[in-house]
């Protein structure tokens, strides 16, 4: 696969509004590490939320692991977003499930044993240090622990491409901090492509990576 | 506590919609019953010249049950006092034949009069005696109590509906955010709504025992049933299991196109 995500000459709206993003085309390739920054309503979060099937192109073209999203099927858009690892600011988290439900779900959406899920997500949450509280319920956590809870579901099927947005606007700086060595990590070993929005790009990450920038409903690439 | 008012708000809806809808059927059992009695205490009586070919009027009008010839001896042996023995066998010669004719149905006012025209046509048949004013308000009254019943079955039936899918609607609303993380995650419309249709499916079991249990005891208690039969109606047949199993099919099909409805209005996120 050349590219993981290609647009092309891509308009964003919501419904008959004036578009956000307009007459954009940008190409992502495996294991790139992207940062999307730009002001406040710029159409970071809207790009965002096309890339994983929320809000469809209004015209040009967009494709995700191969998959056009231009009225794309239910079925189809499932499938997709199988493969895909999403973080949002505000986590997103189950309040009614247990952490290790959590981040069982993408396993237990790809149809896998309940004694995979489980093993899987005791690797993860060893991995980000949250074993000790496996059985406990979201609200229990600090806003660090239950980020990353949601890093450790959105890795937990080994996602092709994670999509971020914003996953440490609401952190500390060493939450922020184990955030950033996980989606490095994902990258590193794990082979995933990783797009993240962001105000801040760390300094850790921001080597070897790719910028891109939103201003003037375009998304510019910088060098 | 929140969620036993939920719970509660969907099975008082339904357990009246089921409620009303075994009372309807009861009802229609009960008329059914009560209208086979009437047509087999029913009768229409026919004057003859003389003797009628039963076979050939019950081959020809396919609604006659019997055609018996009602016997002359009694009335004549009361007679033998007054009149002399020749006036008598005069008499019995001369009197015409009676004949009491049972229907296989009890008739509505249009098709008993047909049939009267039908027997008419007969040549030997001079009159057709059918009791029809009797018949009308017997058949009028079992009309309106069944419509009655259907009518106030389906008032009940899209009142609770409408509170039915009015708690499916709060219901979504509260499981949005999770159904919508599953969403994101790729789950299939039938794994992000399953916590719903297990919430219906638990409420329709329960109402659909309830109301089953509550007519069992109805049909049982000495008191309902003393009072039925002192006003001449029959008790119909209460099979429990079988009656279950109709309720549970009627609750689980109004209970799962709810949540359906409700659902696919918020499928796509």
């Amino acid at each position: 696969m050349d590219s993981v995500i290609k647009a092309q000459n891509l308009t964003l709206s919501y419904k008959d509004n004036e578009p956000i993003i307009k007459d954009t085309s940008f190409d992502i390739k495996p294991r790139d590490f992207v940062f999307i920054t730009g002001k406040s309503g710029s159409g970071k979060s809207t790009l965002i939320k096309s890339l994983y099937g929320s809000l469809a192109p209004k015209e040009g073209s967009l494709s995700v692991c191969g998959m056009r999203l231009e009225g794309i099927s239910s079925s189809k858009l499932n499938f997709l977003r199988r493969h895909l690892g999403v973080v949002f600011q505000d986590y997103r988290l189950i309040k009614e499930w247990t952490v290790e439900k959590n981040v069982m779900l993408p396993l237990l959406i790809g149809g896998f044993s309940k004694s995979v899920c489980i093993s899987q997500a005791h690797k993860l949450l060893k991995h980000v240090k949250l074993l000790h509280k496996a059985d406990r319920y979201p609200p229990e956590l600090s806003g660090g622990e239950q980020q990353r809870v949601a890093m450790a579901r959105a890795l937990a099927h080994n996602p092709v491409v994670i999509l971020a947005d914003e996953p440490t606007g609401n952190l500390d700086d060493y939450s922020s901090e184990v955030i950033w060595d996980l989606l490095k990590g994902a990258r590193e070993h794990l082979g995933t492509t990783v797009l993240v929005v962001t105000h801040k790009i760390p300094l850790t990450v921001s080597l070897d990576s790719k910028h891109f920038f939103i201003e003037g409903n375009r998304v510019h690439e910088v060098s | 506590m929140k969620s036993l008012k939920n719970h509660i708000s969907v099975i008082i809806p339904i357990f009246v919609m089921l409620f009303s809808f075994q009372f309807s059927f009861m009802l229609e059992k009960v008329v059914k019953k009560y209208e086979d009695i009437l047509s087999n205490d029913y009768s229409i009586v026919v004057v003859a010249l003389s003797s009628l070919d039963t076979d050939k009027i019950k081959k020809d009008i396919k609604d006659i049950k019997s055609i018996e010839e009602i016997s002359t001896k009694k009335i004549l042996s009361k007679l033998e006092g007054d009149f002399s023995k020749a006036n008598l066998a005069l008499l019995k010669a001369t009197l015409p034949k009676f004949y009491s004719v049972k229907l296989k149905s009890f008739p509505s006012s249009s098709q008993m009069q047909k049939l009267s025209q039908r027997l008419m046509n007969f040549k030997k048949i001079t009159k057709v005696e059918t009791f029809s004013k009797t018949h009308d308000k017997l058949y009028r009254l079992l009309s309106v109590s069944k419509t009655l019943s259907k009518v106030f079955a389906f008032s009940v039936f899209a009142v609770s509906l409408l509170l039915v899918l009015k708690q499916m609607e709060v219901w979504t609303l509260e499981h949005q955010e999770r159904m919508s993380v599953m969403g994101l995650f790729g789950a299939p419309f039938w794994m992000k709504s399953a916590v719903l249709y297990r919430l219906v499916f638990i409420d329709s079991m329960a109402c659909a025992f309830l109301v089953a249990t509550v007519y069992y005891y109805l049909l049982h208690s000495s008191e309902i049933v003393d009072f039925i039969q002192s006003i001449g109606l029959v008790i119909p047949e209460f099979n429990y299991l079988r009656d279950l199993l109709i309720l549970m099919g009627i609750s689980f099909a109004i209970s799962f196109f709810s949540v359906t409805i409700v659902i696919l209005r918020h499928k796509r996120e």
